[in-house]
């Protein structure tokens, strides 16, 4: 273990400056959220309550902490050692993201204060009741197995060594939770089989939502060591990375061949090659997330090239936020009958949170001993060749048909989300009214007006009968006209104070000498003496 | 379970389009006026009830009451209830904001209070307190046709078939909310397709809340089956491990199996 670096006043990057504004702007409208309410900092609406917050950093957030559970597994239950050196990275990037997640959630939820509620409120009829579970015990768990990292370099060993005794069982655990709501993020949309676009509801939903999880688990680890091994300076560990781009390839391509032999039993495989927006969407979500990775992925001559399976496991991780957000906005929006762009302030927000991740990894790298030292440098540096790019392997040596592959995803997904968007349309809504007032005969028929009487007051010369039969045109009777405006429908109990049904707002309205004989000093033909 | 509730029974034929069912609504819940014509309000935190002019029709839409509502089933804190008196009532101080029953409504019927700081989720509760004082509905109470006919659900059922006997081609003869969703305790006839006046078209049979529950209780058998599995392949790995050291050493026998 290195002695702490020395702290020194950091130097002023790019990045960083982008860091900062976004951090300045995520403050912004954080103030915003909680002290002007969600509809001065949101586009939600009544029709479209789940924006961004839900879709990109829940959804995709939860997602993209995948790497987690399926490294923590690879090497603690299926005991593949070999992996061991990008566990702690993984464990720690799977902690931060669900930290994040709940973060962002406090901001989404009207009344964060009863967070805690689903713990001892129970309803098990609710998927969101099981995930909230699922993510409390999840996180939990995930700073259990973080944990020897801080005992670690604290030099604590008696309790890192009841950690080191117990990790399988946490690591089975951890699996186990997360499998339930990876899975569940997606059982969300089995309630609204009506309102979730046919391409992405389906009642597979929750295993397509764990499958994808899991692929994304394998392409985030890759990207996560590249990007690690560019900021940081951590080796790069090919003989782990490349099979793991196999793993993911295997899964890529059960979940095509399941999500295929779904869309046939449903009988809709023609329904993505439709012009319309969803479509679109679909298409460039499979394209850039299945299709293309699929192909990069296949070619071991790419799959073994950093750059290649770097360029693979970008792929996969865009497809998959692509899925998270078209689920949750793309293919709502039509049921809806709005569309939804969020707003300013949910983008600070949300660029925010994922801000605050990559500082917080980078601080935590930084004290604590998250990569592994000496030993593992020894092992099998790359050698990064002259004129290298960011991630090793110049972009020129990949073969030519995977740069067109990535040339071709690229345009083609952009292409198609730009015409998906420009057919953007929502659902007709119900025929508007006809100009004419709709044929009354049949509903007259069954014009009930009934008698009101109205209790003699102390100082009244005796009880009000009002007839609604003598009061209303039955041919075109208009309520509002006397009820619209104080007189109450449900009836008063107590007899009215005196002369308040003597005003304009009620008997006096009309009965002011000119539309209906005045109130005056006769009171007979209204009040009848008992 | 056969529900013995209370409900509504709305007849777009019999509709007058006075608006005395939604400001009786007003009246009752103390919501402010929103619009200057009755007919042109929409349904909003401040306004549970509304008639709209479909084509040549009146109709109403409000909360349907559902048999087995979605908002119950998707609430995670169990802050909607479907009482055995029929009306599916908000336990608000439960409410942790997360807004799922309105995306699981098929009616989208939960309004959100999005100007608040403290926000609640506010929709028809067919008068429970009404109900429970063995009162009418607000809306049932004001309606003077007969547009709007309370009872329970049942006879209010009967009275729907009754009507369509009675009057021979003046329905479109389906209920609407006998089957629709598992059934709703506000049902709806019509001249036309509910459909065609507003109401959200494909629901079935099914109510939404089991193609939900059908998942969730097999989560019990994932936990077992997979607790089983990964210890198996955890248990199975590591003995190779303990085997090939031991054997490596030959300083102890293994262990037994």
């Amino acid at each position: 273990m290195n002695a702490m670096p020395k702290l020194e006043v950091p130097r002023f990057t790019f990045w960083r400056g982008v860091l900062l504004v976004i951090l300045a702007l995520g403050t912004y409208a954080t103030v915003i959220r909680f002290f002007k309410g969600l509809a001065a900092s949101t586009n939600l609406t009544d029709a479209f309550p789940w924006g961004i917050w839900i879709g990109f950093d829940v959804l995709c957030g939860v997602a993209l902490a995948a790497g987690g559970f399926t490294i923590s597994a690879t090497v603690y239950i299926f005991n593949l050692e070999k992996f061991r050196p990008i566990v702690r990275p993984a464990i720690l990037t799977a902690f931060l993201g669900y930290c994040l997640v709940v973060v962002a959630l406090m901001f989404d939820l009207g009344r964060p204060w009863n967070i805690w509620h689903p713990l001892v409120m129970w309803n098990p009829h609710s998927v969101m009741f099981e995930v909230g579970w699922c993510v409390t015990l999840y996180t939990t768990v995930l700073a259990l197995e973080f944990s020897p990292i801080v005992l670690e370099r604290f030099k604590m060993t008696k309790t890192l060594h009841v950690m080191h005794f117990i990790m399988p069982l946490l690591v089975v655990l951890g699996v186990l939770l997360s499998t339930l709501h990876q899975s569940s993020l997606g059982s969300f949309y089995l309630i609204v089989p009506t309102k979730l676009h046919a391409l992405w509801y389906s009642p597979l939903i929750p295993l397509y939502f764990f499958l994808t999880a899991l692929t994304l688990g394998c392409a985030m680890t890759i990207v996560e060591s590249f990007l690690s091994h560019r900021a940081f300076g951590k080796q790069l560990e090919m003989e782990l990375l490349v099979p793991l781009g196999r793993v993911a390839l295997l899964i890529l391509s059960l979940t095509a061949v399941i999500r295929f032999a779904d869309f046939r039993h449903r009988g809709i495989l023609g329904l993505p090659f439709q012009a319309t927006y969803e479509s679109r969407l679909w298409l460039a979500e499979m394209l850039i997330g299945v299709l293309a990775p699929g192909i990069l992925l296949a070619i071991p001559k790419v799959r073994k090239h950093t750059t290649g399976l770097f360029l693979a496991a970008l792929l996969i991780v865009m497809g998959v936020i692509m899925n998270r957000m078209n689920v949750s906005i793309t293919g709502m929006e039509r049921s809806s009958g709005q569309i939804y762009v969020p707003a300013l302030t949910e983008i600070a927000i949300t660029l925010s949170v994922v801000g605050v991740g990559f500082l917080i990894f980078a601080l935590a790298v930084k004290f604590l001993p998250v990569f592994p030292d000496q030993e593992m440098k020894e092992a099998r540096p790359i050698v990064i060749p002259e004129g290298g790019n960011l991630v090793g392997q110049p972009l020129r040596s990949l073969p030519v048909p995977a740069l067109v592959v990535v040339a071709l995803a690229f345009f083609g997904a952009v292409a198609l989300g730009a015409d998906g968007v420009r057919r953007r349309e929502v659902a007709p809504g119900p025929p508007a009214p006809t100009a004419a007032r709709p044929a009354l005969a049949a509903a007259l028929t069954s014009f009930q007006p009934t008698d009101v009487v109205f209790p003699k007051a102390p100082d009244s010369p005796g009880p009000v009968t009002f007839s609604h039969s003598r009061h209303v045109d039955a041919t075109a009777p208009d309520c509002v006209s006397c009820h619209g405006d104080g007189t109450s429908f449900l009836g008063r109990k107590e007899a009215a104070p005196a002369g308040l049904m003597h005003d304009a707002k009620h008997c006096g309205g009309c009965h002011d000498g000119t539309s209906a004989f005045a109130i005056d000093a006769d009171c007979s033909p209204c009040h009848k003496a008992e | 379970m056969k529900p013995q509730t209370k409900g509504l029974l709305l007849d777009t034929t019999r509709c007058i389009g006075c608006g005395a069912c939604a400001l009786a609504c007003k009246e009752r819940n103390k919501l402010p006026k929103t619009s200057d014509d009755v007919l042109k309000d929409e349904l909003s935190d401040r306004t549970y009830s509304v008639v709209k002019q479909v084509g040549s029709r009146y109709v109403r839409r409000m909360c349907m009451h559902c048999v087995t509502p979605s908002c119950a089933s998707a609430c995670p804190v169990a802050a909607f209830e479907k009482t055995a008196a029929g009306p599916v009532i908000y336990h608000e101080s439960k409410c942790m904001g997360c807004r799922y029953c309105m995306i699981a409504c098929p009616f989208g019927i939960p309004k959100y209070e999005w100007e608040k700081k403290a926000p609640l989720v506010r929709k028809c509760d067919l008068c429970a307190d009404r109900l429970a004082q063995g009162l009418k509905t607000g809306c049932s109470t004001a309606c003077p046709t007969g547009a709007t006919t309370f009872g329970d659900r049942d006879a209010l059922v009967a009275e729907a078939r009754e009507r369509f006997r009675a009057n021979p081609g003046r329905y479109n003869e389906h209920v609407y909310g006998v089957e629709e969703v598992g059934g709703t305790s506000v049902l709806l006839i019509s001249d036309g397709k509910a459909e065609e006046l507003g109401y959200p078209a494909g629901l079935d049979g099914t109510a939404p809340a089991f193609l939900t529950w059908r998942v969730l209780n097999i989560i019990p058998d994932i936990v077992m089956t997979g607790a089983v599995l990964l210890g198996g392949i955890y248990w199975i790995r590591n003995r190779r491990d303990e085997v090939e050291a031991a054997e490596g050493s030959h300083h102890e026998t293994p262990k037994e199996h």
